[in-house]
This record gives structure tokens, sequence and C-alpha cells, in this order.
């Protein structure tokens, strides 16, 4: 994994939270009672993920092994580098169930990104807040927007598919993936 | 692409989707090296997706899955440097499962304010001084056996690695050693521009085998490559050992357990269910003879 993308870290609004980077520390030193203790705050919003994508509970949890066995064989690809460890592994569990529909080699260029949020998913009440907050303002985004975001998002159709899909031109369905996206960040912002 | 010429935020979006062709993410991510400004958009477009994920129905996997990560957890249990150091000590306050022996120990001794005069304040100390040096006694010595327990450990495994890799060596390098390279079988056909490749060497007299494969296609959940030896005199084919495929598409199979003495006429690899079969179900992906 290449460290030099990992430049952003500093800049992000969110760094991993501390008893995140404390858990991953003592992984790193083969505890594994802080294995279960991050797989016990994170399973239940990966497994969401994968089995909102991969519509199969086996497949979904063959995604969900394969995350946290990374992350105990190599923790510190995982260390304090990802902004919020709970939103970066919420993206990689799209990612990688996306790359299973696929039968992808798992990518990760994108991964190696540091992720920006200023949530922290490792607390319980933020995270339910997040969460009603996100299923909120996804209700308020205009129906074309909505479905589009979806189809990129969790049925992980390009931009291309979903334009040949939908009749709509390419541009239009890249403009409504961005106008999306920005309406769901402004509406965090509030 | 210089880092003055910005991706544009569409195509940024579009990357960490991973939605670009191969060549433009990878062109991308060239630029991200250099471009902090767009960097830090896609951590943004990140965080935003992380938001959105949020939208998936929370549902809690099932409890075995628990069970099945933390078995495969301890089965890879890891060898840690005894001085290897911990990035950030773990508060113990925040979760009291994980104090120290010795923050537990000095809690535990830590005398109550008395107010009964100077002797009883002086024994008192004397006897915390006592339960401390004791404790620290015992700490020290607990280190020690923990320490001894890794080094053997390590010992233990080095020695392993290092008699499996001296008869892989053998292998690779010995007289009777026969070498076959494993391609796509001609019916298999694929799309991929780049096949899949394997290449055994094997000493029959000893059942020494070492197998390296690359360009592997990722496997579907549950389901694992099996290689398999295919006797000389043509009877069933024998495991030879089950294998994943890491992230870049390379695997090996090193020294499996194999009876000695069976000639081979070549190999082959299936793709079977996870934990391997006694014999192959589907058709060979590489095959050589």
């Amino acid at each position: 994994m290449d460290r030099r993308l990992e430049g952003s870290v500093t800049a992000s609004p969110a760094t991993t939270t501390g008893d995140d980077a404390e858990l991953l520390a003592l992984i790193v030193r083969g505890e594994d009672r802080a294995m279960a203790t991050l797989y016990d705050r994170y399973s239940r919003i990966v497994y969401s993920v994968a089995l909102r994508v991969l519509r199969d509970p086996a497949a979904a949890e063959d995604v969900l092994q394969e995350i946290f066995m990374q992350m105990w064989r190599s923790p510190e690809s995982f260390v304090a580098a990802r902004g919020s460890l709970g939103g970066w592994l919420s993206v990689v569990a799209r990612n990688r169930s996306i790359d299973t529909l696929r039968r992808k080699r798992p990518s990760e260029q994108v991964e190696e990104i540091a992720l920006a949020s200023p949530f922290n998913l490792a607390d319980d009440s933020e995270r339910n807040l997040l969460m009603e907050k996100a299923r909120a303002a996804v209700v308020l985004l205009p129906a074309e927007q909505r479905k589009t975001l979806e189809m990129a998002f969790f049925d992980g159709l390009t931009h291309t598919e979903i334009a040949e899909m939908t009749g709509d031109p390419l541009g239009t369905v890249k403009t409504r993936i961005r106008s999306g996206l920005a309406t769901l960040r402004k509406a965090f912002q509030a | 692409m210089s880092s003055a010429q910005h991706i544009p935020p569409d195509d940024l979006i579009l990357f960490a989707l991973q939605f670009l062709p191969e060549a433009e993410m990878s062109a991308t991510r060239r630029h991200l090296l250099e471009c902090e400004a767009c960097r830090r958009q896609v951590g943004w477009v990140q965080g935003d997706l992380a938001s959105y994920a949020m939208t998936a129905g929370m549902q809690a996997p099932p409890d075995e899955a628990r069970e099945r990560l933390l078995s495969a957890v301890a089965r890879e249990k890891k060898l840690i440097p005894i001085d290897r150091p911990v990035a950030v000590p773990r508060p113990v306050h925040a979760e009291p499962e994980y104090a120290s022996r010795e923050s537990r120990l000095f809690t535990m001794s830590e005398p109550e304010p008395r107010r009964s005069g100077a002797l009883g304040w002086l024994g008192w100390a004397v006897a915390a001084g006592v339960a401390v040096a004791g404790g620290l006694q015992f700490q020290q010595r607990q280190n020690l056996q923990q320490q001894l327990a890794g080094a053997d450990a390590r010992i233990a495994a080095a020695q392993t690695e290092s008699a499996k890799a001296e008869a892989a060596m053998q292998a690779l390098a010995g007289n009777g050693a026969t070498q076959v390279a494993l391609h796509l079988p001609a019916s298999a056909g694929s799309p991929a521009t780049v096949q899949p490749y394997g290449q055994a060497v094997y000493i029959p007299k000893t059942g020494a085998l070492v197998f390296v494969a690359s360009h592997l296609d990722p496997l579907a959940p549950r389901k694992v490559y099996e290689l398999w030896l295919l006797p000389a005199d043509k009877s069933a084919p024998m495991p030879a050992g089950t294998f994943k495929p890491d992230t870049h598409g390379n695997a090996s199979v090193v020294m499996p357990d194999m009876p000695k003495g069976v000639d081979a006429r070549g190999f082959a690899v299936t793709v079977e269910d996870d934990g391997g079969s006694p014999k192959p179900t589907t058709a060979a992906v590489l095959s050589g003879v």
C-alpha cells in the first residue's frame, strides 16, 4: 500500500478516534481482545453495507470476515491513517462487495486515500445520530438523484451503465451523483 | 497530468466510486500522489460516501460470524517481537479489561489515607512499599516468563520454517526434480489479457512439491483453488493442497503433505468449495503435463 497517498491525513477534519487508534495499536501487538472490541463496534456497519450490495447473507459474511481478517493481519494499514475508522470501513465494505459482485480483484487505489469525515462512528450515539441524519437527508433528495446514488453506490453500476439503463445522458448521471453527494454533505454540516 | 491541472470534480467522484477505467484510475492515482488539493477532494467524497453508506438498513451479522472470526484470529495468533513498542498506550480508565497487571496492582496496593499518627502512617507506608516491591518482582517474573515463552515459540516457528524452506530449496534444486508449467487449458478460454500461470517443482522420490502461481482470478466467496497431482499411472488425481491468491493474484503451495514415490505425469488446479475436495469437482483452471 502506497504510504504517499496518506499525506492528506493530517489535513482531514477527523482522524481515527483515539480509542480506535489504541485498539489498533493493541492489534498490532497481537491482542485478540482488541480485535473482538473493534468487531463488536463495527461489524454491524460492515455487514449491513455488504448485505445491501450483495443481497446474500453468506457473501456479506465473507466480506465481513475478509475485512476484519485484513485488519488483524495488517493493522498498520488501518492505524490512524484513514480518518474515521468506521466511515472508512463502510466504504471498504462497499468496495469489496462490488469487487465480489464483479469478480474483480480487490482494488486498493481508492482505499489508500484518507477519508475526511467529521463523525466519530466509534461512539454509539453519534453513529445512531448519523444514521438518522443520513436517512432523513436521502429522503429529501430529488427522486432521480436518490435513485442514481443508490444505483452507483449500492448496486455498483457505473455511470455508463446507469446512463444506458435509464436512457439519461452520461453528463446528467454524473451531475446527479455529484449533486446528491453535495446535498448530503450540506445536510450533515447543517 | 500535472498538479496544476486539477482533475474535474466529477472524475474524482468516479475515482472514489471506482468507476473509472483502469488506465484512468492509475492516471488519477498518480496525479493524487502529487496534488494535495485533489487528494483532499477525494477524501471529502469518501467522507460523503461513508455518510451515505449509513443509509443501508442496519442488520447485525449472525452470532456465528463473530465466532468464526475470532477462531480465525486465534489460528493466526501473532508472534510479536518482545521489544516492539505499542504505538499508543491504552489508557487504563477507558477499558478496564485492558488495564495492565501493573496498574491493577498499583491500584490495589495504594494505601488509604490514615490519620492515626506518624507511626501508623509509617507502618502503612512500609506495607505499601513491600506490596509494591513484591508486585513489581512478580510482574518482572511474569514478563520474563512471557518473554521466554515468546522466544521459544519464535524459535520453534523459525525451526519449522527453516526445515520447510530447506526442503523447498531441495525441491527446487534437486537433480530428480520434475518441473511442470501450468497454463490455462485450451478449452477454458479467457477474456483476460494476462492469463494465469503456474509452475510446479516436484521430486517423486521424496514427495517434495513447490507450486507457485500468478495472475490468478479472484475467487467467489467460500471457494478455494486446489492443486492436484496427476499420477503417471493415470490413477485418480491426488489432492496437493488448497490455496487462495493474494490481492495481486499470486499464490503458492510449499511442501504439502504428499506420499513419497508417486510419479507424476502433470499437475492441475481446480476451484473447489472452502476446505478442499478429495477429488476434483470442476474443470481445471490451470493444467500442465
